[in-house]
């Protein structure tokens, strides 16, 4: 193309005035360094805890129990303890979670007076201090429920009204109810209500169309919400401080009246109590790595389907 | 008018405080298809949605007067909406498939029903698929998803499945509004070989596919039915002039 | 068949029927003008019976008019049609008045031999036969041989009605008989006229030119386009 008149002024030129530039340039910078300093102190975390633990972590340290007054051996029976206070908790939490979601999303009424108070509940439990549940799991479960029913099946004999993984597993189920009920929540709010529309227009009662084309689409935020809960549930201590969580058991828990070993309880008490903090440091690091492990694996499953899902939405 | 299907008395119908629907009275023939015109918001939408209780789902809505399907109220207490909506099936705008194989979307409606015997089944999805001309395209793929295909056949699809709960009454709202036109011609000659076994009421904002799909038209404007006739008198000498500017464009 | 398409096979099957009709009725005008004078009801019957088709043909045009909105071949189609069933009705017109005069003719046979008048009455039928075979043919060379026809005839029926006009001035008994037999060759030769009109729509239609008030002065269809 010929080279016409050529404009004196360019306006496409970059606007001068250092200052904007400089005011520009500063802002991108700091958020730069502020996400750099996060990722920072993660792996400094990251790397002191795999260093501190990697001579312990090992197969035999998973599978073998602890010795020598817990100085020495395994986590074994806390790792177990652990999965099954997570799946007590999940067939307590995740069915409980489900109906209280789909009753939110498909059957309350907007100005619903018990809806709101429903759902004013959930956010309340959510921000409970997780000791508090602890105390709830004690004076309710254990202390009320537990020693109802030893009064009334076992003639007042104490079988029930102390300790155990039922009474943690519930307690922890309340803790991650709110995560569970909101995930469902999410998903079957995904579901585009022209699928309910075009269901209840064939001729289907609301209940057959939740259970035959809502139901089947929240599946998936069902199976987010119940890993969040159980990576959740794995990790935290305090509920089970009083319902149920032992020192040191030397079998493995064999009913739901039986206490257990959990490792994030083993690492607080690896660290307080036990005969000689020095020689158990290895123990504590390379059990919170597993917990970390395990928590951080969990939690990514849960990413990957809930971003599924809002792509499907999409 | 031969055959009366639905007689609608002094139907009024209130968003809360507003009154949407003013007053209608009219009636619906049988076997024959009857557009509902209008500008946007006119209510034409609403009206339809009325004859199979889709408004019900909205709760700030009212609704008060008669809507007589064959002689019986609708909207009379002892009623049961679901039967109503096995009997009157609907078409939606935007077509809506469920995330089920084509086949599963065909027998949703019989299952619901209680249909559990497959032979049975595959005859009524057969039989659907092919009253909505499109049997010979999907007959081979019938577990493919219904969500890979195109929008006209994702409309035809609803309209099989809407079908396979044999209703007298067929509702569509705009269905063709989202399709191109080769599409669109082709759901305006399914309407004409379904009037002969059903009763269809179609709304659409586009006259010219009011004019040459419908025997009867009725035209709504500001929640009033203005006038209705056949679609030849509505066409050539519509009675009231507010139709007649309608329909030459002088407005809406 | 689309709705659509149906609609306009009935609109052909009416066109066909009212070009029949007319066909036959100048076939009994024809008879009548040469022969001897026909029974007036037939005639009447059929004349009523185009009248109703070309009501009938209006009414279909203006309903796909409204309702299907047609564009090209189609929308060429039913303006051609409007005009041709116009067109026939007025042949139809046309023949009932030539059967009217032909009563009037006295003395027939030896006028109509003198001047060769049935060479012109049949040259009148063939075109309106071939108009009405055009109709569903729309051949372009037919549409050709008629426009030639309705020249011929034209100039054909001049010269023979000056004829008359001499005979007249000589013998003045055979004024009436002469008078009503050039009224009569008149409704023929307008009879001519508007099946060369038809044939120009049916061109119109098939190629979208419109030919009408043209002198087709070299009548090579070809030229035309």
């Amino acid at each position: 193309m010929e080279n016409t008149n050529t404009i004196s002024v360019n306006p496409f030129a970059k606007a001068s005035g250092k200052g904007k530039d400089i005011k520009e340039k500063a802002v991108v910078g700091i958020t730069q360094i502020a996400v750099l300093l996060i990722i920072a102190i993660l792996f400094v975390i990251l790397g002191i805890i795999i260093y501190q633990g990697r001579d312990k972590f090992s197969w035999e340290f998973i599978s073998s129990f602890p010795t020598d007054g817990m100085t020495k051996g395994g986590i074994f029976p806390a790792l177990i303890g652990t999965f099954i206070l997570v799946i007590v908790m999940s067939i307590a939490a995740v069915p409980f979670g489900t109906i209280t979601a789909i009753y939110l999303t498909e059957y309350a009424h907007e100005k619903s007076k018990f809806a709101a108070a429903v759902r004013f509940s959930i956010r309340t439990l959510a921000v409970v201090p997780s000791i508090i549940f602890g105390l709830f799991g004690l004076g309710f479960f254990i202390q009320f429920v537990g020693t109802g029913m030893d009064t009334a099946f076992n003639g007042g004999e104490l079988h029930w009204g102390q300790p155990n993984i039922l009474w943690a597993s519930l307690t922890m189920a309340l803790l991650t109810l709110p995560v569970i009920i909101v995930s469902v929540e999410e998903a079957l709010k995904t579901i585009p209500r022209e699928l309910r529309e075009a269901s209840l227009a064939l001729g289907a009662t609301k209940w057959q169309t939740i259970k035959k084309v809502v139901f089947p689409g929240s599946i998936s935020g069902i199976m987010t919400g119940t890993i969040l809960a159980v990576s959740r549930g794995a990790g935290e201590v305090a509920p089970i401080l009083f319902t149920g969580a032992a020192y040191y058991l030397a079998t493995l828990p064999e009913s739901l009246s039986d206490q257990f070993m959990n490792l994030g309880y083993h690492v607080y008490i690896m660290s307080t109590q036990s005969s000689d903090v020095e020689k158990t440091m290895p123990i504590q690091f390379a059990t919170t790595l597993v917990l970390l492990i395990l928590t951080l694996s969990l939690n990514l499953v849960a990413v990957i389907i809930r971003s599924r899902i809002r792509r499907k939405a999409k | 008018m031969r055959d009366i299907k639905i007689q609608v008395n002094d139907l009024s119908l209130y968003y809360g405080e507003k009154k949407a629907l003013n007053n209608i009275t009219m009636q619906i023939p049988a076997n024959k298809v009857t557009a509902l015109i209008g500008p946007s918001g006119c209510g034409k939408s609403t009206f339809l949605r009325c004859i199979n209780r889709m408004n019900d789902l909205i709760p700030s809505v009212k609704i008060t007067g008669e809507m007589l399907v064959e002689g019986v109220d609708i909207y009379d207490k002892n009623v049961d909406v679901v039967n109503i909506r096995k009997k009157i099936g609907m078409v939606f705008q935007k077509s809506n498939p469920f995330p089920k194989s084509i086949y599963e979307n065909v027998a949703y409606g019989p299952r619901i029903n209680g249909l559990k015997d497959k032979t049975q089944l595959d005859e009524i999805v057969e039989t659907s698929l092919r009253q909505a001309a499109i049997w010979d395209e999907f007959k081979d793929r019938l577990d493919d998803s219904a969500l890979g295909l195109s929008g006209g056949q994702q409309q035809r699809l609803c309209i099989a499945r809407t079908l396979a709960v044999s209703p007298d009454i067929i509702l569509m709202d705009e269905p063709a509004s989202a399709l191109d036109p080769i599409s669109t011609s082709k759901i305006e000659e399914l309407v004409h070989e379904l009037k002969e076994q059903y009763t269809i009421i179609i709304v659409t904002h586009n006259m010219q596919q009011a004019a040459r799909t419908s025997d009867h038209t009725a035209f709504f404007y500001m929640g009033e039915l203005i006038e209705m006739g056949k679609t030849n008198a509505i066409f050539t000498k519509p009675e009231k002039k507010q139709t007649e500017d309608y329909i030459t464009g002088r407005f809406g | 068949m689309t709705h659509f398409e149906m609609e306009l096979e009935k609109l052909k099957d009416v066109i066909k029927k009212i070009g029949t009709l007319a066909v036959s009725q100048v076939g009994e005008s024809v008879k009548a003008l040469l022969y001897e004078p026909i029974e007036g009801k037939e005639v009447k019957k059929t004349e009523i019976k185009i009248d109703k088709l070309d009501v009938k043909i209006d009414e279909i045009c203006q309903s796909i008019f409204a309702l299907q909105q047609p564009v090209a071949s189609d929308l060429r189609f039913i303006m051609a049609s409007l005009q041709i069933s116009n067109e026939i009705e007025r042949i139809g017109d046309l023949a009932v008045s030539v059967i009217k005069r032909a009563k009037n003719i006295k003395e027939k046979h030896d006028l109509i031999s003198k001047f060769g008048i049935g060479d012109l009455a049949k040259e009148v039928e063939l075109i309106t036969a071939k108009t009405n075979e055009c109709l569903s043919t729309q051949d372009e060379k037919t549409i050709s041989e008629i426009l030639n026809l309705n020249k011929n005839i034209k100039s054909k029926g001049d010269t023979i009605i000056d004829k008359i006009i001499e005979e007249m001035k000589s013998h003045s008994k055979v004024v009436v008989s002469g008078t009503n037999l050039v009224i009569a060759l008149k409704h023929l030769e307008r009879i001519s006229d508007h099946s060369s009109n038809i044939a120009e729509y049916v061109y119109f239609m098939v190629n979208a030119k419109i030919i009408k008030h043209e002198k087709h002065e070299d009548l090579n269809i070809d030229k035309l386009d």
